[in-house]
This record gives C-alpha cells, sequence and structure tokens, in this order.
C-alpha cells in the first residue's frame, strides 16, 4: 500500500505540486517560446516546430493527467484507449495488420488484461501473459499458412508484450488509494527524462550512444538524463513512500535510475523498430511529435518494472476488494 | 523458404485525410468492421427494396485478384456488385469511384473510404501513375476491383463506349475481368434523381471471365481489352442492348 491521506484527488501534496508544477512549466517555457519569436533569434521554422510541439503538450497534458485525477476507472480506461492506439501504429508500421486474426487476439488480449486491471483481478492479470503469448503462438495454425509464422507470431507476442500486458501496469497500480502521486510521477519523470536526454546532449556534446539506432542521442545526454531523472524520481519517492520500507535512500535512487534507464531502453527500442523499417515517425497524430508511440514509448518499459518494484516492498491495492466485476 | 519482408502500410505516414484519399489505403480492423456493416445492410436493403438477384455467380473467379465490370446508369451499381461478392473476395473489393463527388469532403471521403471502401479516380489529374499504382496493388494486394470502363453514369440507359483504363490495369496479366451486365439500375436509382426508389427490381447477370496475358501494355494494347471487355459486357444485355427494357416477371 502507497501511504495516502484521506481526502479526494487532491489530498497527497506530491498530487498537487506536480500538478502545479507542469501547469509552471507549461507556462514558462510558452513565455519562453514567445521570448524567442519576438526577439526573432531562431528561424521561422524552428519557433514554428516548438509552438508546434508546445501546442501538442497543451493538449496531451490534460489527457494524460486528467484521468488519472478523475480515479481509477478513468485512469484504466486511460491506458487501454492509449495501448489500442499503440498497437494500431505498430501493426500499421510493422505490416502485422495485414494478419487479421492475429490483430483480432491482440486486441482482444489488450481489452482482456485491463478489464483484469479493472476488476482488479490479479492472478488473471498476470496469467494473461503466458496465456496470451500461448495463445498467439498457436492462432494461426489452423489457417495453414506456415510461411512467415516465425515472424508474425514474434511480432505479435512482442506487441502484446509491449502494449497490453506491459503498458496495462500503469492502469493496474490505480488499484490502490494511494496511486495518484506515483502514477502523476512516472508521466511526468518519463517524459522529463526525454527532455533532460535532450537538453544534455546539446549542452554537453560528445559522443554518440549508439549512432546506427538514433543518430542524435549522445552519451553525455543518457548520462544526463539519468543523473536529472534519478534526483527528482528520488526527492519526489521520500515523499510519496515516506514510513514505508521503500523510503530508503538506496532503493529510492534505484527507483529513479530504473525510471530513467528503461525510459531511455524504451525509447531506444522504439528506434530500433524504426530504423529496422526505414521510418522517421510512427504516425502522424501529434503534430511536432509523430505518432502517440512516438511520444509513449518511454512509458512502455517503465510501467511495469516500476510496478514490480513498488509490488515487491509494498503491493498494490492489498486492502482493496478484490475481482469488483467478476465477483 | 520465401524471403520474409516487413511491409508497412502503404498508406503509412499519411494525414488523416489524405489516407481516406489514397489510392495506397489499406484496411484495418476498424476499417473491415465498419465494411462489413454496411455490406450487410446493403445486402440486405438490395434483397428487400430491389428483390435483387444474382444469375452467373459460378463465373466469378475462386478468389481475388480479378476485375468485375459492368454497365454503369446508377450509384447503385457499385452497391449491387459488391453486394454479388462473398468471403475474401467482398473483403478485399474495391469500387473505383469518381474523386470528385465521392472523395470532395472530409465526410463524404469518411463515408466512401470506410463504408463503401472505394478509391478515388480523378478526371483529368496525374492518371498515368495513379493507374500505375492501381495496377500494382491488383495484383500484390490481391484486390478485387469494381469499375465501369464508361467512366460516367448513363443519362439514357445506352451503354457509352469503355475507356482504356480497364486495359491499363490488367493487359499482360492472367487477372480475370469479369464482365457483367446490371439490369434495372437505372429505374431504381436514376442519375437524376437524390435518392433510390424502392420497389424497382434490380438484376445481375455475370458473365465468364476474360484474361489478356498477351495484350501488351500500351496504347493499342488497352485499346484492344476495352473492345473486348465492352464486346462481352454488351454481349450480356438482354436483348441486345435495348435501353431500358422491361424486367422479365418471374423472381
Amino acid at each position: 500500500m502507497i501511504p495516502h491521506p484521506p481526502g479526494g484527488a487532491f489530498a497527497h501534496p506530491v498530487t498537487t505540486g506536480i500538478i502545479l508544477a507542469t501547469i509552471a512549466v507549461l507556462t514558462v517555457s510558452g513565455l519562453a517560446i514567445l521570448w524567442l519569436s519576438k526577439s526573432g533569434r531562431a528561424k521561422p521554422e524552428f519557433r514554428r516546430e516548438l509552438w508546434l510541439r508546445w501546442a501538442s503538450w497543451c493538449v496531451l497534458l490534460p489527457l494524460m493527467l486528467g484521468p488519472v485525477l478523475l480515479g481509477r476507472p478513468w485512469t484504466i480506461g486511460a491506458v487501454t484507449i492509449l495501448a489500442l492506439l499503440c498497437y494500431r501504429e505498430y501493426a500499421r508500421a510493422t505490416g502485422l495488420f495485414r494478419e487479421r486474426l492475429l490483430s483480432l487476439v491482440i486486441v482482444l488480449g489488450i481489452l482482456a488484461v485491463n478489464f483484469a486491471a479493472l476488476d482488479h483481478w490479479y492472478g488473471f492479470f498476470v496469467a494473461l501473459w503466458p496465456l496470451m503469448a500461448c495463445l498467439l503462438a498457436v492462432a494461426t495454425i489452423p489457417l495453414d499458412r506456415p510461411a512467415g509464422y516465425i515472424q508474425r507470431t514474434a511480432l505479435a507476442i512482442l506487441a502484446f508484450m509491449l502494449f497490453g500486458a506491459g503498458l496495462a501496469h500503469l492502469g493496474y497500480m490505480a488499484n490502490d488509494p494511494g496511486y495518484r502521486p506515483l502514477v502523476l510521477l512516472l508521466l511526468t519523470a518519463v517524459a522529463l527524462n526525454d527532455v533532460a536526454a535532450f537538453t544534455c546532449g546539446k549542452l554537453i556534446g560528445g559522443p554518440k550512444l549508439l549512432p546506427a539506432t538514433s543518430p542524435n542521442k549522445t552519451i553525455s545526454g543518457a548520462l544526463g538524463a539519468v543523473v536529472v531523472t534519478t534526483t527528482l524520481v528520488a526527492l519526489v519517492g521520500v515523499a510519496i513512500f515516506r514510513g514505508t520500507p521503500l523510503a530508503n535512500p538506496v532503493w529510492l535512487i534505484a527507483m529513479g535510475a530504473l525510471v530513467s534507464v528503461a525510459g531511455q531502453a524504451g525509447d531506444l527500442l522504439l528506434s530500433s523498430i524504426k530504423r529496422d523499417l526505414g521510418i522517421k515517425d510512427m504516425g502522424t497524430v501529434l503534430p511536432g511529435h509523430g505518432g502517440v508511440l512516438d511520444r509513449f514509448n518511454s512509458l512502455l518499459l517503465v510501467a511495469p518494472a516500476i510496478f514490480h518494484l513498488v509490488q515487491y516492498f509494498l503491493g498494490f491495492g492489498l486492502t482493496q476488494p478484490t475481482r469488483l466485476i467478476t465477483g | 523458404m520465401e524471403e520474409w519482408k516487413l511491409r508497412p502500410a502503404r498508406d503509412l505516414g499519411l494525414r488523416p485525410l489524405d489516407r481516406l484519399r489514397s489510392l495506397g489505403r489499406e484496411s484495418g480492423l476498424v476499417s473491415l468492421a465498419l465494411n462489413a456493416t454496411w455490406r450487410r445492410s446493403v445486402r440486405a436493403y438490395l434483397a428487400t427494396a430491389h428483390r435483387f438477384r444474382v444469375e452467373g455467380r459460378e463465373n466469378l473467379p475462386a478468389g481475388p485478384p480479378f476485375v468485375l465490370i459492368a454497365n454503369h446508369a446508377s450509384h447503385l451499381d457499385a452497391l449491387a456488385l459488391s453486394a454479388a461478392l462473398r468471403g475474401e473476395a467482398a473483403r478485399r473489393a474495391h469500387a473505383m469511384a469518381a474523386g470528385e463527388l465521392f472523395f470532395g469532403s472530409a465526410a463524404r471521403s469518411a463515408m466512401a473510404a470506410y463504408a463503401i471502401n472505394a478509391l478515388p479516380v480523378w478526371r483529368g489529374r496525374s492518371r498515368r501513375g495513379d493507374l500505375d499504382t492501381m495496377r500494382t496493388r491488383l495484383a500484390e494486394d490481391s484486390l478485387v476491383y469494381i469499375l465501369f470502363p464508361e467512366g460516367t453514369r448513363s443519362r439514357t440507359g445506352a451503354m457509352a463506349p469503355f475507356q482504356p483504363g480497364l486495359g491499363m490495369l490488367v493487359a499482360g496479366t492472367q487477372i480475370p475481368v469479369v464482365p457483367c451486365w446490371l439490369e434495372g439500375a437505372r429505374a431504381a436509382w436514376p442519375a437524376e434523381s437524390r435518392t433510390p426508389r424502392p420497389g424497382r427490381p434490380l438484376h445481375l447477370t455475370i458473365g465468364p471471365a476474360l484474361r489478356f496475358p498477351d495484350a501488351r501494355n500500351d496504347r493499342t494494347g488497352w485499346e484492344a481489352v476495352s473492345t473486348a471487355a465492352e464486346a462481352a459486357v454488351r454481349r450480356l444485355a438482354p436483348r441486345g442492348m435495348q435501353p431500358g427494357p422491361p424486367e422479365p416477371s418471374s423472381n
């Protein structure tokens, strides 16, 4: 159980703090871009790019943070929609969408695993990962079309792992009454991790991290992000996990480093997929960012990693009623 | 072992409206479900309101790819031809539709793309490249095209000469071209009317498929294909092509 004071959505000071900080960052960055535009320091196309990104964030942040504030079903619902959108982009980019049967099974799997989260049925929630892997492995055998079996099955299992089983951990966290500060921290820390990597990379420069996978990322950027994100997560973690076995500097620093490393790994995972396919962006939905996956790639691995770290020390929603729908 | 390749969607990276209008549009689960619902509704409507009958279904090839062609007098034509298909052929069928009319606005494009599964043909714009894309997709993606080689709906009921576009799609290939004659569509929904007129019968005759493996993929070849296809469609017309003959009373 994550400690939580009684009261509504804003009962925890960290929740209020993260929301206020987000609004402050949006306002300050908006003013900074405005100043840049007025002073004529940046090229017009760079200014346009900055505005597009900023405007996308203004739409995206309420859509991300709003459901978390609204409550448990909203959070799980938003994660379900996010998972389906991510799968759609992945399927169209890899060509897996042409395998209609597999696509249908994956979509049903995503719905099932998020239903398990909504039902607060941990047994079904964890069982779905191996069961879906088995189902996806046999689903296309009756089609009697062995050509491409290994490839389509591998693509399908990876898809369910990332967007189904993996991402659903974020929604499952909402079964704990104290989920809000933790989920908000993850959503914002992952975004900050990207910004920190970009900024440190630009400021310090130096050798590239993995030039063939992602030509713009530098080692200094990656390490800078680890330092910045670890510090932030550890400091906010002190306030979230006060009085629990996790409130120990070693574990909090480990948690921060895990957010940063898993976030960057998710980013590189998507970069590898895009490089392999020879495409730049996964979609066009978010102006200035690309597709939904281009924005949320970092969350894919962070969600299960942090879930199981917190689960090991505290557990999620242990005092809450279970199997709310299935009884 | 065949080499296996990752093949992103042909319409990847297009903005939503451009995607609907793209000749490379590929259906996902949502489009397939919408299109299946639409097809079933159209089939039910045609069966009840127009006593739709199909003759010569055995002439349809076992599976895609193939091209279905017919005389054109009504918006019901493409709906009726697609309603005659079943299974994989029905799911992969794309009607060629006038871009100006069916893809003019975003709402119409969504309707044309998701419900009818239409592909736009634009009058007098970049025809060669578009037709090359369609020719490639027909074979590679194993599609079914529904098209009306007259180019526009007949206002009199008489069939106009065929345009050579059909030849550009199939000349020099083994892809079957299936000629059809649709009788009664002009009475059931004439070009002058905004809505269909229920109660008028519709009758589709499907003829034996033609193949053009030896036709050259140039203007003379395309014209030869069009001429042969036009003759095959005309042969299916009741009583030698008279405009608006009375319907047979038997059902």
